[in-house]
């Protein structure tokens, strides 16, 4: 599985979105607010979640930021992580 | 007044300043109501306004010292940081330490105090033009002691939050206000009846397994505080999304906040109806 199905994955069955489909989700969507209506603290949960599923720490917030827009953005910012 | 009258000149002042907006000015007995007819509950008439009168006038002190603080430097001020060595053993374990407080006593004190600790200390506080807490460490024309995190930021401040954690920073929130929406708030027993608390500090404390402290500055007499550690909070890492699961932290906080006003009856300064129904879909008021 890639990268950003893995992702879709986990943000259904791990953030609990029982109302989407891995495959409903759109890869430019942005995550919080009005795409799939994640919430700030959800953030916290999603950092957890890339730490536990790919070994990789945010720890650079401003990171974080960009790498949250979507899950395009987020895939490519794990893959970029991922070959260093 | 505190430049040619010192504190002592402050004080007198304020007892009749105090006077005349309690027995004239409904608004401000009103304000007070809310928490001393749950502290205090059958009193009425002649004793209440005593209550009401007492608890205005401990606000007051807490503004003229912060003033003091502010306009003559902290050296006029006694701050004994009960605890020093437990915080800072918390610490040590280097995943970073969440303090959770409440609006009791001079929480700008016990941010100077923290400063003994040698570790960066964040506050969560809205950051706004015009800001009476912003305002005060300018008077000596300093910088104050803490760096702000504003939760009308990106996320609600939650990444720059989990930043201060995961550098073995101090991170400090009010436990007795609401920030933001309703979903990110439990609610638990205050005083007799359920009020609407944050539950961020904990899920904060579980995602990456720092403590928890819970601390509240209190005064102790004229020109002397005390910054007690009441509590230390452990939170079990990962323990997921739903906000029932953190509820039982909250309650942790509200038995310890529940002894501190028990102890320190008119020390307690969150002015905002915390029992009030919630409004769907509204985020509360700033406390």
């Amino acid at each position: 599985m890639d990268i950003k199905n893995k992702l879709k994955k986990i943000l259904v069955e791990d953030l609990n979105l029982e109302e989407l489909t891995p495959e409903q989700i759109d890869d430019n969507a942005p995550l919080f607010g009005e795409g799939l209506g994640l919430d700030s603290l959800d953030a916290v949960e999603l950092v957890v979640l890339v730490q536990k599923h790919f070994g990789i720490e945010i720890k650079d917030m401003e990171e974080g930021r960009t790498a949250f827009q979507s899950v395009n953005a987020l895939a490519a910012y794990i893959e970029g992580r991922l070959a260093q | 007044m505190i430049q040619f009258g010192g504190r002592q000149g402050a004080y007198a002042l304020l007892l009749f300043v105090v006077l005349y907006y309690t027995l004239f000015r409904p608004s401000v007995r009103a304000r007070s109501s809310h928490y001393l007819k749950r502290r205090f509950p059958g009193r009425n008439g002649l004793v209440s306004l005593w209550d009401s009168y007492r608890l205005n006038l401990g606000i007051g002190r807490i503004l003229v010292d912060r003033a003091v603080l502010g306009i003559l430097g902290p050296e006029r001020l006694k701050v004994s940081l009960a605890g020093r060595q437990e915080l800072q053993h918390l610490l040590e374990e280097g995943h970073g330490l969440v303090l959770v407080t409440a609006h009791v006593g001079c929480w700008q004190l016990a941010m100077s105090s923290l400063s003994t600790l040698d570790t960066r200390v964040s506050l969560l506080m809205h950051h706004e033009e015009g800001d009476l807490d912003r305002q005060f460490f300018e008077h000596g024309g300093g910088s104050a002691p803490y760096r702000i995190v504003d939760p009308a930021g990106y996320l609600g401040g939650t990444l720059e939050m989990l930043q201060v954690l995961k550098h073995g920073e101090i991170l400090c929130i009010m436990g007795d206000r609401v920030m933001g929406g309703e979903s990110g708030t439990v609610s638990v027993n205050f005083l007799g009846q359920p009020v609407e608390l944050p539950f961020s500090p904990y899920k904060l404390a579980s995602a990456t397994g720092a403590p928890v402290a819970v601390i509240f500055p209190y005064q102790t007499g004229e020109g002397g505080y005390a910054l007690q550690v009441a509590r230390v909070i452990r939170v079990p890492e990962q323990l997921g999304r739903a906000s029932k699961a953190y509820r039982p932290y909250a309650a942790q906080f509200i038995e310890a906040l529940e002894r501190f006003v028990a102890d320190h009856p008119y020390q307690f300064f969150n002015f905002f109806d915390m029992w009030a129904p919630a409004v769907p879909g509204k985020p509360r008021r700033r406390g």
